[in-house]
């Protein structure tokens, strides 16, 4: 069995998840602090970029998927080796630092909300240790914890989404584009490093096992995805009004107002908790992306957990040591964001091309290795 | 190596159980057997009452067709052969020139069958498999009275050369997991197979550490149940436990008196199972780091009470719910070991005395005894699986003691990963929730009614899907 191999749905349901995990900490209160009330609108916007180049992604996937290449492949024979590793590089830091930011705010959560203060490198061992756990038994792994938990986190969002509706003025969210439409614009593609989660498809790109639709379960995926997490983010506004930017910790506070909470428990926490399996699933899919990306900039394959490889992975998620999140955010991110959006908004477009142009010169390539496999992946699927 | 009588009698001169005996019936014959292993009578019946009054006997072809009152009747290929028969209670018939034949005069040694302690029922069948294998194959032929049902039978094991059978339904079974389960069965290098569980040992292909990957069971209708749906099943001689194979995590929720209950019943039933399972295992964690941490989840007068009753408790949290597990940990083990009716008096020693005597002396509180009792009981729905579980609780408690819910989350996607992970005989170990297999929810933790189980399981790999044709 080839461990990294995932279905369709399989790759779906981890996107919808995806999609979830990670949106909900601070990115609320920083979309508010920009354009205030529409941040809900800013977000949308977002998610409608990344619908278009989800729809380019897939069609790739279409295209590919009787060669069954990989990214690395893929790239190498449409715009050179030397600009494939540019890109890896690029990919590389995208998430490196996204899943920083994501540790960095699970680890204000736990601190600030659920009382377990401790240092960085330890509370970095835990997660690290199951990151590369989950990395050794494979992306199949990976997958499938994210079917198992599926469901749980989907009630648990719907839980966090419905428990504080009493509390919500609509009124809060009028009039709408009061920060004008060219801010919110801007806002949604200044802060657009949080969004595009659909990039870690590409590492997966030779393992996709698609039998009937593609489209399908992943668009499903992502308007769910895209709905919940718009809606959440407009429940936060309407509840904390213009207070929203002082509420970093977004999930965490919209149970607050909750009356019933004070005596009979805060119940909304451990619905918090569960939520928190996707924020960590993230952490570790983007890990397992970047420790792929440092397969494809080294140029080699590696059928075991290379150690070398997964502590270089390891050693840039102590950046917070030295660096805050804020900082981070502020500096590195800004200064990045041409080529982020180049790999996460450009790259998305261009793949089919760059995908047939590939699979093109593969097939010209008469009994290469990868057309070899490639031929014998095709006939086992038919078998 | 060739057969010879001279070897044989090499090998066993000096022992009291050896016999030899000489026959003259028109050439000279010599019957070898091992007094302890045969049966007297169909030594006398097969063997010595046919030869005694003949005396035109012209070879040993010519035996073994008078021999015909005998049902065994064979002829050894090699040395290792007649070896393997003669230890099993075949009597050995050579001629002069060292021809051999043995006739099977095996005596039959061990319990009648009888309801397994270890899986009895309300409604259903209450035969058991016994240690023999001949009866075992007995009870799994009675119940699969078809010519598709085949045999496969080999010998483990240096010096016990322990019959073993791996039995399937020819045009359900897959072919290819048979022939994975022979070839690891024939390259098993050991001395002895005392239970049929050294072997699941070696049929786990990824040798997990963690939870079992063979199934066992101890009634034929299980094993005949999980052969129709496309498994294998492993008779051992001297084990009433038979393998079966592939094998998958949400057989352990179900019991043997499943099938013969209401189905809505099975449902009710099974979930109560998973969800003990669940909580034992998180239960006594999230009771320690909701009181450490995040007491505030806890609903105020709930909580109050449990802050009253462990006020005066000189341990933390962790410290006294660990000590609670241990203890019952000891209970559960000293009470495995001891004979049922002293098992009993321990029992109510644990749980009345040393429970209430240590919450009355203030060493522990009420409240942690009662959940490491409740999660204890939990963990007996999945009995198999009970000492996994129980170190897996132990593990979760400490570290969310340690961690408070970040540990419970991470230690609990660890679990998930790595049961996720496992993947024997093109079988994955979470099916069918992960790979989500829906046709295969019929039979999980929901149960259809049988007629309506029209489909074998997927998840299973099968050369028939239809149930019926």
């Amino acid at each position: 069995m080839d461990k990294n191999r995932v279905s369709v749905d399989q790759l779906s349901l981890m996107y919808l998840l995806l999609l979830m995990g990670g949106k909900f900490l601070s990115l609320p209160s920083i979309l508010a602090s920009d354009v205030g009330h529409d941040s809900w609108l800013a977000m949308a916007f977002s998610f409608m970029w990344d619908g278009v180049c989800l729809c380019m992604l897939l069609w790739a996937i279409k295209i590919n998927r009787n060669a069954k290449m990989d990214i690395g492949a893929i790239l190498d024979k449409s715009v050179s080796k030397p600009v494939a590793k540019v890109i890896f590089v690029i990919f590389f830091v995208i998430f490196v630092l996204r899943t920083n930011i994501l540790l960095a705010s699970t680890y204000k959560m736990f601190s600030v909300t659920f009382d377990v203060s401790t240092n960085w490198i330890v509370y970095l061992i835990p997660v690290g240790a199951l990151a590369i756990f989950a990395i050794a038994k494979g992306f199949n792994a990976i997958a499938r914890t994210a079917q198992l938990f599926f469901a749980l986190v989907v009630i648990s969002v719907i839980a966090l989404l419905v428990s504080p509706l009493s509390e919500v003025k609509l009124t809060e969210l009028l009039p709408v584009a009061e920060a004008g439409w060219g801010k919110v614009l801007w806002t949604s593609y200044f802060r657009s490093f949080w969004f595009s989660d659909y990039i870690f498809v590409y590492f997966v790109l030779d393992g996709i096992k698609i039998k009937k639709h593609v489209f399908a379960p992943m668009l499903t995926s992502f308007a769910v995805g895209a709905l919940l997490a718009i809606t959440l983010n407009a429940v936060f506004v309407a509840i904390f009004g213009h207070f929203a930017p002082d509420f970093d910790m977004a999930m965490s506070k919209i149970g607050v107002f909750s009356a019933a909470s004070t005596t009979n428990g805060r119940w909304d926490w451990l619905t918090l908790s569960i939520w928190l399996v996707s924020v960590f699933l993230k952490m570790i899919v983007f890990i397992f992306c970047a420790y792929k990306c440092v397969e494809k900039i080294v140029g080699a394959h590696f059928v075991k957990v290379n150690w070398i490889s997964i502590s270089v992975v390891m050693l840039t998620l102590l950046l917070p040591l030295f660096v805050t999140a804020e900082d981070i955010l502020n500096t590195v991110v800004k200064w990045g964001l041409i080529p982020f959006t180049l790999v996460q908004y450009v790259l998305p477009l261009l793949m089919p091309l760059f995908t047939k142009t590939a699979v093109f010169k593969s097939e010209a390539t008469d009994v290469s290795p990868r057309k070899v496999s490639a031929v014998s992946a095709r006939e086992a699927q038919h078998e | 190596m060739k057969i010879s009588f001279e070897k044989i009698n090499a090998l066993w001169r000096g022992q009291d159980d050896f016999r030899v005996r000489l026959l003259n019936c028109g050439i000279d014959l010599k019957a070898v057997c091992l007094d302890t292993m045969c049966d007297d009578a169909k030594v006398s019946d097969f063997v010595l009452q046919p030869l005694a009054y003949v005396n035109d006997v012209l070879s040993i072809e010519d035996v073994e067709r008078r021999l015909a009152v005998g049902t065994g009747v064979r002829k050894p290929p090699n040395l290792y052969s007649a070896i393997e028969d003669f230890t099993n209670g075949y009597t050995l018939i050579f001629d002069g020139e060292d021809n051999c034949l043995s006739v099977d005069t095996r005596t039959v040694v061990g319990r009648s069958i009888a309801e397994p302690p270890t899986s009895m029922v309300m409604r259903g069948p209450r035969e058991g498999f016994v240690e023999d294998i001949k009866v075992n194959l007995t009870l799994l032929r009675k119940r699969l009275k078809t010519p598709n049902l085949k045999v496969v039978n080999l010998t483990v094991g240096k010096y016990t050369n322990t019959a073993v059978a791996v039995c399937y339904i020819e045009g359900i079974t897959q072919q290819r997991i048979v022939e994975d389960a022979v070839q690891t069965l024939e390259s098993v290098k050991v001395d002895g197979v005392l239970d049929s569980s050294y072997l699941a040992r070696y049929l786990d292909v990824n040798k997990t550490w963690l939870f079992r990957r063979v199934g066992s069971t101890e009634k034929p209708d299980i094993a005949v149940g999980k052969m129709l749906e496309g498994r294998i099943a492993i008779v051992v001689d001297g084990s009433p436990m038979v393998l079966t194979l592939p094998y998958l995590f949400v057989e352990d929720m179900q019991s043997p008196g499943d099938y013969y209950e209401n189905s809505s019943m099975t449902t009710l039933s099974r979930t109560l199972r998973f969800i003990s399972v669940i909580a034992s295992v998180l239960l006594p964690a999230l009771y320690v780091c909701l009181q450490v941490y995040n007491y505030q989840i806890i609903p105020l007068r709930f909580l109050i009470t449990v802050l009253n009753a462990s006020e005066a408790i000189p341990f933390s949290p962790l410290t006294e719910m660990i000590l609670v597990l241990i203890v019952f940990d000891i209970l559960r083990e000293a009470n495995l070991r001891m004979p049922s009716a002293v098992g009993i008096s321990l029992s109510l020693v644990g749980a009345i005395v040393l429970g209430d005597a240590a919450v009355q002396a203030g060493l522990l509180g009420a409240p942690a005894v009662m959940i490491g009792a409740l999660s204890g009981i939990g963990l007996f729905t999945m009995p198999d699986n009970t000492l996994i579980l129980s170190l897996l609780r132990l593990a979760v408690t400490f570290i969310g003691g340690v961690m408070g819910l970040m540990g419970v989350i991470i230690s609990t996607m660890a679990i998930v990963v790595y049961l996720a992970s496992m993947q024997d005989y093109k079988t994955p170990f979470l099916a069918p929730f992960a790979p989500d297999i829906p046709e295969d929810r019929q039979d999980s933790v929901k149960q259809v009614p049988v007629p309506r189980m029209k489909r074998r399981p997927k998840s299973i790999p099968n050369e028939n899907s239809q149930r019926r044709g």
